[in-house]
């Protein structure tokens, strides 16, 4: 007897949670201080009219919400994120487990999240990057969400298409090295005609906005999403593994290696 | 990591069953996913888009979607 369906979703939600978590500290600890001096921008602007000027500027005199509902709103939105993630990832972790690479679960929960990460996160974050507030011009809001979404999708397009290929070159003998090296060049090949025919975002970083500001922006924000992925992979893994071992069916079916990465 | 999994004469595990209602389970996610870093006003009225707007924006900044 296998694993149920039920208790692998029953760790994704969990895992998803603990990941929104890790990513709402990642954001309350890393990104707050940058979206911060970035607000400082806008607030500049205001006194400047620069709204008059055409730059972006948020909402109107009045804010909607205060800045402290913004951040417990975001760390609330992060768990929200984390949990979802989690069910899909335990869904599609269920479909693949038998194809997914790496030794016992946790090694494979650690790739798929690694590919997650890689395929939803880290290359629409390559195409258009994270942007603090002060640098989005609203009016093209539309079209960059456009293009953010079809890199997305290409980045899941891939990460289907590669192990297909590499199924499919499994078919003819062939050295596992040599696969190997060939499922990297595909990668990189796709990864390269994406980067290079998906147009860039059509927005100028305002020149009031400092390029460290930016730079420290961007990299806040992968490392959040880094912790959300790498949480979500760890614990997920960690939470089947035990359970694998309680269980102990499968661990034993496995390939035999124990899980050294 | 890679030679293991690619014997595909001999899958070592065994597959999950995925049960129909887990694919709207799936769905029902990529949607929530949706509606709390994308929704602004596709769905919801004016008023009820900018609340949740500006209530999801410092997260919607982080997670790299474009926001505004």
């Amino acid at each position: 007897m296998g694993l149920s369906f039920g208790s692998v979703l029953r760790r994704g939600v969990l895992a998803g949670m603990l990941a929104g978590l890790a990513a709402a500290v990642v954001i309350w600890l890393v990104v707050e201080p940058v979206i911060r001096r970035a607000l400082v921008i806008e607030d500049r602007r205001g006194m400047h009219g620069g709204q008059a000027a055409g730059l972006p500027m948020h909402g109107g005199e009045e804010p909607l919400v205060s800045r402290a509902a913004q951040v417990v709103g975001g760390a609330v939105t992060a768990v929200i994120v984390g949990v979802a993630v989690g069910v899909v990832f335990a869904v599609v972790f269920a479909r693949l487990r038998d194809r997914l690479p790496g030794s016992g679960d946790f090694g494979r929960a650690l790739v798929l999240a690694a590919i997650g990460f890689a395929a939803v996160s880290l290359l629409p974050a390559l195409k258009i990057p994270a942007n603090p507030p002060a640098v989005g011009d609203p009016s093209t809001v539309g079209r960059r969400t456009m293009l953010y979404a079809v890199t997305l999708l290409l980045g899941v397009a891939i990460a289907v298409v590669v192990p297909a290929l590499d199924r499919r070159l499994a078919g003819r003998v062939m050295a596992p090295s040599t696969r190997w090296a060939l499922d990297v060049v595909a990668v990189v090949l796709l990864v390269g005609l994406v980067m290079a025919f998906v147009p860039g975002t059509p927005d100028q970083v305002p020149a009031d906005v400092p390029a460290d500001l930016v730079w420290d922006f961007r990299l806040a924000s992968l490392a959040q999403l880094a912790a959300l992925w790498l949480t979500l992979g760890l614990t997920f893994g960690l939470l089947l593994e035990r359970a694998g071992a309680a269980r102990n069916d499968d661990v034993r079916a496995d390939t035999g290696a124990p899980v050294s990465a | 990591m890679t030679t293991v999994a690619s014997a595909p004469a001999a899958p070592s595990v065994s597959a999950v069953r995925v049960p129909v209602w887990a694919w709207a389970l799936l769905a029902f996610a990529v949607f929530a996913l949706y509606f709390v870093s994308q929704e602004n006003g596709a769905l919801l009225s004016a008023p009820a888009a900018q609340m949740l707007h500006e209530l999801t924006h410092d997260a919607r900044h982080a997670l790299g979607v474009p926001c505004h």
